[in-house]
């Protein structure tokens, strides 16, 4: 957990360099409007410490991080850590919901593929791979739209739903659940293809293993071979994919949120770099960066439980 | 300063958050997902509509967008609002006023029985907490320049002084502002969403509660805000101007345009501010009768930077450009039904519009001829220009076309396409220093129906860099006709007065090239009644004048 630190403080650090270097006044965009009183101007960059020397700034960034606080939306006036707090959770909801589908999908489409090897099914997986990974999601997003809500009229067109319950003592509402299929369907699709082919190569090198002989030779059924055997020991590679996945969805998934109207953090991010709302962008990246870490440390712990020989020794 | 939010905000993320956020998501999305209101009565009036994105406020004195306007307007009420219709000022908060003779004094009877939203009336001393409010400097409107012509405004925002000098309440009932000199639009100023009544109660609030819950004295108060997802009002019983008609009103953040559309055609919005492009036969076909088209407010151009060569003090130059460009295929055949072509500056239904003013029709022959009068014959000699437009597709084919036109009589120009962020650094430069962008794309829409509202920001040498005189335009004649119109009372001496500064402006030293009065082209449903097509713009709708008719077409 400790390493999480450096990380985090090269990622921030990183994060105010470019979000410095972009083009652009944050205080003329926080005053609105083209037409601004230069008085005005002035006293909004004074106000928000725009106006000392880059270094002091950005050390007054650091200061705040150290106290977990990610300062003030310049635009909403309020804290980031509200705005990422409301805008994670539908992220995280539509990333989990379609990592499930892509996760359960790719598996038994890979494991089909590689029972399968070189027959029609496995090619069928392959090319349906291929098409998934390589799909633009904004269109896919779109034509799925297009079909199962404006043509069939099956599922909403967009939105999160204004109805559904909330989460026992939070203030995190769950979408409505005919909202959330379209745009989960669209994002898993990115995965799955990638799921699907680690899985099939995964198996089929673990089924060439000399344990399964052994196994076999011990009189093992071959169910038990593939599922005890080969499908435990081919899915660490898969566990990592899955991880990458799932950390790349809560990350990626703003195309998704921009076609489906859906309230999530990529979309606060993108908007928040069009006004200049630095310090949302900050906050907000620095967050799925931390994201992104902690889903690599469960991936981690994963492997200790799928393959008994693997131990972490502890650090010096 | 003060500033919102402290470290005692619950912090999202950690191992353990993560999990039980899995878990409760998992579970949740299996089971719990059951509608938790209560279904809609069938005769309930909802009306939805589409914003791009959450407005950025809700706190009328930070408003400073149309879609903050949009939620502003319809929860506060200032002591006079605009007709949206005929664009009159008429009574809100006041019942009556009265304006002194020289124009400084300014006398508003409030109305009796104006209640806000938590149930207290509206009183003079609200409306003077709600003034000094805007003009505070830690409020931090981008908009106090709205009270600046009342006398003591300035020292008061400079905080010399404590109180301001030129606003009184001498009873519940009475607002007395005396100006610092005579301010012909200052009534129009006062019909701005800054200038709401707001009470004290809920606005001096450290924590800032209300800029998630907003309380006005307006025919809709503020129910729930899902961050971008929706803000729900409902209609309030008691306000001033009767019972709305509508029960609820539903503001959705739908930013794609294809996916509003399509949300609109299946039902899940009543209205929609950008309809398919006229040319988009398919979708014409579908929705085309519910397309209402409306002229707003609004002037579109293309800026020259008059500061730098080639357009510094080349008036030929600049003529040359007016007359190569097709304005007629442009708003006739590119963009049918989004504009009209623009003669000037002034847009029609704003009094001072010229009618008569002859602009600069598109002549190639007299275009190549003042090339050549401006040192430039078939284009020979011009320095590389560049016409930065802010990201956007209606924007990026604009400047082409205008481009391809320019071509034709020999000048080559480059398109320079950013985000608003660097377009508006790039473009407006600072008091001292020009932008850096040779041409920009730009447009204005008026605040109020006065044409002070375009011809200060844009054209007067004092409003030179990020108050909007972007290009640096100065002319000594004009600058003087726009202060005359300021402190003239009679308004068809004031629009005469404009009209002879825009015809300066226009015919003798353009500082642009003038491209199109706006018009609004909004979708809605043939049950919505009471639609007001305002040329104060599609967001800026009074919904208390809407109704929702289902039997009806």
């Amino acid at each position: 957990m400790l390493s999480l630190v450096p990380v985090l403080l090269a990622a921030a650090t990183i994060v105010w360099i470019f979000v410095f270097l972009l083009p652009g006044d944050p205080a003329r965009l926080m005053a609105g409007g083209q037409s601004v009183d230069p008085e005005i101007l002035n006293s909004i960059r004074h106000e928000w410490g725009l106006d000392r020397p880059a270094p002091l700034q950005y050390l007054c960034y650091l200061e705040k991080l150290i106290r977990f606080d990610l300062g003030t939306s310049y635009v909403q006036r309020r804290p980031v850590v509200s705005i990422v707090a409301g805008s994670f959770p539908p992220t995280f909801i539509l990333a989990f919901t379609a990592l499930l589908l892509a996760a359960g999908a790719g598996l038994v489409l890979g494991s089909l593929a590689a029972l399968q090897r070189g027959r029609l099914l496995d090619s069928f997986v392959l090319i349906l791979a291929l098409v998934g990974t390589s799909m633009p999601v904004f269109w896919l997003g779109m034509i799925l739209m297009l079909l199962f809500a404006s043509r069939l009229g099956w599922l909403p067109v967009l939105g999160y739903g204004m109805e559904g319950a909330f989460i026992p003592f939070t203030s995190v509402r769950l979408p409505e659940w005919d909202h959330l299929v379209l745009p989960a369907l669209t994002l898993s699709l990115v995965s799955l293809g990638a799921i699907a082919r680690i899985t099939r190569a995964s198996l089929i090198e673990a089924g060439t293993s000399e344990f399964l002989q052994t196994a076999r030779a011990k009189g093992a059924s071959r169910a038990r071979v593939f599922v005890r055997h080969t499908l435990q020991n081919a899915l660490i590679p898969v566990v990592t994919v899955i991880g990458m996945d799932f950390a790349g969805l809560l990350g990626g998934a703003v195309a998704t949120e921009y076609v489906f109207a859906w309230p999530g953090l990529g979309k606060a991010i993108v908007r928040a770099i069009g006004l200049r709302d630095l310090p949302v962008v900050e906050g907000g990246v620095l967050f799925l960066t931390a994201v992104f870490v902690l889903v690599s440390l469960a991936v981690d712990l994963a492997y200790l439980y799928l393959d008994p020989r693997i131990q972490y020794a502890p650090s010096g | 300063m003060s500033r919102v939010g402290t470290s005692r905000c619950s912090r999202p993320g950690g191992a353990r958050g993560l999990l039980v956020l899995t878990l409760l998501a998992a579970a949740g999305l299996a089971g719990a997902c059951g509608r938790s209101g209560p279904p809609a009565p069938s005769s309930e009036q909802v009306y939805r509509f589409r914003l791009h994105e959450d407005p950025p406020t809700l706190d009328p004195a930070l408003a400073n967008d149309e879609f903050s306007e949009s939620v502003v307007l319809n929860v506060n009420r200032g002591l006079v609002v605009l007709d949206p219709k005929t664009l009159e000022i008429q009574p809100a908060v006041a019942e009556s006023w009265t304006v002194s003779p020289d124009g400084l004094v300014y006398t508003f009877r409030l109305r009796d029985g104006v209640l806000f939203h938590n149930g207290r009336p509206v009183t003079a001393r609200d409306v003077e907490y709600s003034f000094e409010r805007l003009l505070r400097k830690a409020t931090g409107s981008p908009r106090r320049f709205l009270l600046a012509p009342i006398a003591g405004a300035k020292e008061f925002t400079a905080g010399t002084s404590a109180s301001i000098a030129g606003l009184a309440a001498p009873d519940d009932r009475t607002i007395v502002l005396r100006l610092a000199k005579p301010f012909a639009p200052f009534l129009s100023e006062l019909t701005m969403a800054n200038a709401s009544i707001l009470p004290r109660e809920i606005y001096d609030d450290s924590r800032k509660a209300y800029l998630r819950a907003p309380v006005g004295c307006g025919p809709f108060r503020f129910s729930r805000w899902e961050q971008a997802n929706f803000i729900e009002l409902l209609a309030f019983d008691r306000y001033y101007g009767g019972r709305p008609a509508l029960d609820r009103v539903i503001i959705r953040m739908i930013e794609n345009k294809t996916s509003a559309l399509q949300e609109y055609i299946a039902g899940g919005l009543d209205s929609l501010d950008e309809p398919p492009d006229d040319n988009d036969t398919a979708m014409m076909a579908k929705v085309g009768p519910e397309v209402h088209r409306f002229p707003f407010m609004g002037t579109g151009y293309i800026g020259f930077n008059l500061a730098l060569p080639p357009f510094k003090g080349n008036v030929a130059l600049r003529k040359a450009f007016n007359y190569a460009v097709d304005k007629q295929y442009l708003w006739g055949v590119l963009f049918p039904g989004s504009s009209t072509p623009a003669n000037g500056i002034i847009p029609p239904g704003i009094p001072g519009h010229d009618p008569d003013l002859p602009g600069y029709p598109h002549d190639e022959a007299k275009a190549r001829n003042l090339l050549a009068q401006a040192g430039y014959p078939a284009g020979n000699g011009l320095p590389p220009i560049s016409c930065w437009v802010n990201t956007g597709e209606d924007n990026r084919r604009i400047a082409e076309q205008v481009q391809s036109d320019l071509k034709k009589i020999g000048v080559d120009i480059t398109i320079r396409e950013v985000d608003w962020g660097a377009y508006i650094a790039a473009v407006s430069g600072s008091p001292e220093k020009p932008g850096q962008a040779p041409m920009f794309r730009s447009g204005w829409s008026l605040d109020y129906p006065d044409a002070d509202a375009i011809l200060r920001p844009l054209l007067h040498s004092s409003n030179w860099g990020p108050s909007g005189n972007f290009g640096r335009y100065k002319n000594a004649e004009v600058d003087r006709l726009i202060d005359q119109a300021l402190v003239v009372t009679d308004p068809k001496e004031r629009a005469d007065l404009y009209r002879r500064a825009e015809r300066i402006a226009v015919m003798d030293d353009p500082p642009w090239i003038f491209l199109n009065y706006y018009q609004a082209r909004t979708l809605y449903k043939p049950y919505v009644k009471g639609v007001v097509l305002s040329p104060l713009g599609k967001f800026r709708l009074p919904l208390d004048r809407l109704r929702i008719e289902r039997g009806s077409t």
